[in-house]
């Protein structure tokens, strides 16, 4: 047997929600699959392992009922035998363990010493201002997981300690074989790239010694760049796959990491034009060093954040603002929208000063959605999950009343559907993550701001619609439109912005 | 799964909507049954009495939710831009908060009297309309509470700041986005809680008063309503058979066609108290409250 196919069939009481045929796991090989947020790659993964309730979802796995599925010989060894990590780890620790005690559990008792392989993992950047070193490590292990303790980037990391900590005894008892599945949904998706790279190196280091099976489910892929760059040599035993929305349907494509180069080599051959400024001094101006819950926010030029410098937002530029995850990118823009109550902010917006006193009405009347507008990461939080997608675009401040054609106008830009009468009655809760995001993004741009703030505006986007977007934001850039962005996707960001355009966070107590 | 065992399953795991059949069947049933046995005026007062109280049940829920909406989202926007207004409204729910509900609502069906007695209430549905004000004076800070709850909740979400980052006007947002389209479940497991209570209070209220609250005004003034009609002396006798029935089996027959009036105004009430109960736990299955 050269791989474990399924078709897989799941519903809610609702409605269906994955319907796929051939979805097949080659043994000993490593299966990389993309595809955007909400299409179903959880769910799909979570079948296979025998993680869903039987009680909540209707499941057929290869024309059987799940229950039989269940109970099967094989989906018990593959459970036995493997280890699943799941996305939100937060809602998977148990927050009345210390997480050395979580380490140590069930299947994962045994072996010497814990604190190597979490050192690896916590292993600071050199390059950059900070960094966490082996003794924060061991202090960790005796930390309940509560909700604001460790960060979300931490727990993640503890999640793959557990699942590589799995691999190693495995491999210890003799036990780790081409059956063994192990499978990574959104491993890297609270992790920065130089994190997300380490994890990666000690993954396909385990995996270069030892063949087991291993899905990895992401929708960065940035991730082909680092494995074709750095783990060349496994190639030949890596599947890159990409699941689709077609015609309603899921389908399950091979991916060629070829097209993802070529298109990231292309825009750094064929850098933006800027736009020539409208005037000379930007249109918004950040001083380093606001202050909020006793953290003072740095700006800087240099990575190192020895310079500070204010964050300038100019007329026809991309800006881009970096760094490691749980910093606070997200805080300082929301401290920019006036959304926090910054306990020191010097903010300048055209002519105006604005400071942590000015009033909140302030920002309604002449700002939000005027001026500026902000698009959050997060779409499934940033719209509301009971409106239709035509609502989504009711209530904004424009001087005529938006109607259904001016929706499917705008739709049109980043939906390659037909965007019919039933599309636009279609609650936000019955979308994929990905059409969530893209309605997310078009929401911000159809308001024509002037300054355009973007928080990961790839999340959750499949290659096709990251390009479309990423598209979009070069046409508003060269129609004038000054673009703040914030995301993990370095090396596509870094390809699009200009050096001179990226600024660094650093945070200090 | 067959169609009909899938909408058996989709009907048992939507307990609200069984509850519901369960509720309307029983009726009909007790309808039928009384239709055939109960003599006919007493069937008219049990029909009148149950659809009054059921007016004033609705009438206290629209005017509860009204009230309770429309000061929850005041004291929203008070809280942030008029604290000494925002002080003064909470001030003045406190106290009405302080006051028991059964006490607060005796002193409304005293006014009631005085109002009947000056004949400034001369029309039945005027009267019910006044209880039901009377009764939803005291459990409107319920729905303010929620109104309230949900609002918090929502203003620390990324959708209610993205959409202000958006230049919507917060009062649609609140009023639109966050109460209408979120917390719709939520408001109507509290008015159907809330309309258990009302007909719960009512019932309370007019046996207690039973007794009269002025030598000119006593129930007989008032409309008819199911506690009301519990408290006639006929009604009383048939609900103690009911404790006779436990001791000689061969009362229990008689129950079901000599003592109809007590027991299914009895019936009336307490199914209608169970069903309403079942029914808002369903919803809050359903929709994970």
């Amino acid at each position: 047997m050269n791989s474990l196919d399924f078709d897989i069939h799941i519903a809610s009481l609702e409605r269906q929600l994955v319907d796929v045929k051939g979805f097949a796991l080659p043994l000993g090989r490593i299966s990389v699959l993309f595809g955007e947020s909400g299409i179903g790659k959880t769910l799909i993964a979570r079948a296979i392992y025998g993680l869903l309730d039987p009680e909540e979802f209707s499941v057929i796995i290869n024309g059987e009922r799940y229950e039989k599925y269940l109970t099967k010989h094989e989906t018990v060894e593959i459970r036995e035998n493997g280890f699943f990590v799941f996305q939100e780890p937060s809602s998977h620790l148990n927050p009345l363990l210390p997480l050395g005690v979580q380490l140590r559990e069930g299947d994962l008792a045994g072996g010497s010493d814990d604190t190597g392989l979490l050192k690896e993992l916590w292993r600071s950047d050199p390059t950059a201002g900070k960094g966490e070193d082996g003794k924060k490590v061991e202090d960790l292990l005796a930390v309940f997981p509560k909700p604001y303790r460790p960060s979300g980037g931490e727990k993640q990391r503890m999640f793959l300690a557990m699942a590589l900590k799995k691999i190693d005894l495995m491999v210890q008892s003799g036990r780790l074989n081409r059956q063994s599945v192990f499978i990574f949904d959104e491993p890297t998706g609270s992790l920065d790239n130089y994190f997300r790279d380490i994890f990666l190196s000690l993954l396909f280091h385990r995996f270069e010694r030892h063949k087991f099976t291993t899905l990895l489910i992401t929708h960065d892929y940035s991730m082909v760049g680092e494995i074709t760059r750095r783990h060349e040599r496994l190639l030949d035993h890596i599947s890159f796959k990409e699941i689709r929305l077609q015609n309603e349907k899921l389908v399950l494509k091979n991916f060629q990491p070829q097209v993802y180069l070529g298109w990231l080599q292309e825009q750094k051959e064929y850098p933006v034009k800027e736009a020539p400024p409208r005037r000379n001094q930007p249109l918004c101006r950040v001083e380093s060093g606001a202050e909020i819950f006793g953290q003072q926010l740095i700006i800087s030029k240099d990575r190192s954040g020895t310079e500070e410098s204010p964050l300038e937002i100019v007329p026809g530029t991309m800006t881009y603002l970096k760094a490691p995850s749980g910093t606070g990118k997200t805080t300082l823009v929301k401290l920019m929208m006036g959304l926090l109550p910054a306990e020191k902010l010097r903010l300048t917006l055209e002519d105006v000063q604005l400071t942590e006193r000015t009033r909140r009405k302030y920002w309604q009347n002449h700002i939000w959605g005027k001026k500026m507008t902000m698009v959050f990461q997060h779409a499934d939080e940033a719209l509301n999950p009971r409106s239709t997608v035509a609502e989504t675009f009711e209530g904004l401040p424009s001087r005529k009343r938006v109607t259904p054609p001016d929706i499917r106008q705008i739709l049109g830009e980043l939906f390659e559907i037909e965007i019919n009468d039933d599309f636009l009655r279609r609650r936000v809760d019955a979308l994929s993550g990905g059409q969530k995001q893209r309605l997310n993004l078009l929401r911000g741009l159809s308001l024509n701001t002037d300054i355009l703030i973007l928080d990961e505006p790839l999340n959750g986007l499949d290659f096709e619609s990251a390009t479309k977007v990423l598209a979009m934001l070069r046409e508003q850039q060269q129609g004038g439109k000054a673009i703040l962005v914030i995301s993990h996707n370095e090396e596509i960001f870094d390809a699009l912005v200009s050096k001179g355009s990226v600024y660094y966070l650093h945070s200090k107590m | 799964m067959t169609n009909s065992g899938f909408f058996s399953s989709s009907l048992y795991k939507q307990k609200h909507w069984l509850w519901l059949g369960v509720w309307l069947i029983g009726l009909a049933c007790l309808a039928g049954w009384d239709a055939l046995f109960l003599n006919q005026p007493a069937f008219k007062l049990i029909q009148t009495a149950f659809a009054n109280t059921l007016v004033a049940g609705v009438l206290v829920v629209l005017l509860s939710l009204g009230m309770g909406w429309i000061v929850g989202v005041c004291l929203h926007f008070l809280e942030s831009r008029s604290r000494p207004w925002y002080l003064g409204v909470t001030f003045i729910l406190n106290i009405i908060r302080s006051i028991p509900q059964i006490v607060g609502i005796l002193l409304g069906y005293v006014v009631l009297t005085i109002l009947i007695e000056h004949e400034v209430l001369r029309n039945q549905f005027a009267q019910l309309a006044w209880m039901a004000f009377t009764i939803s004076l005291f459990v409107f800070l319920e729905v303010v509470d929620l109104v309230r709850e949900r609002i918090t909740h929502f203003s620390k979400l990324d959708f209610f700041q993205a959409m202000l980052c958006c230049g919507v006007k917060e009062h649609r947002i609140i009023n639109r986005e966050i109460l209408w389209k979120n917390s719709r479940a939520h408001l109507l497991h509290k008015m159907i809680s809330i309309f258990g209570t009302a007909i719960f209070l009512q019932c309370t209220i007019d046996f207690i008063v039973s007794v009269g609250l002025s030598t000119d005004v006593s129930l007989s003034n008032f409309p008819v309503t199911l506690g009301s009609l519990l408290s006639k002396l006929d009604s009383k006798q048939d609900i103690l058979s009911v404790g006779r029935a436990f001791f000689d089996l061969t009362d229990a027959r008689a129950l079901l066609f000599e003592h109809l009036q007590g027991i299914s105004i009895t019936f009336l009430i307490v199914f209608t108290l169970l069903s309403v109960y079942k029914i808002s736990n369903g919803l809050v299955r359903r929709y994970n409250l």
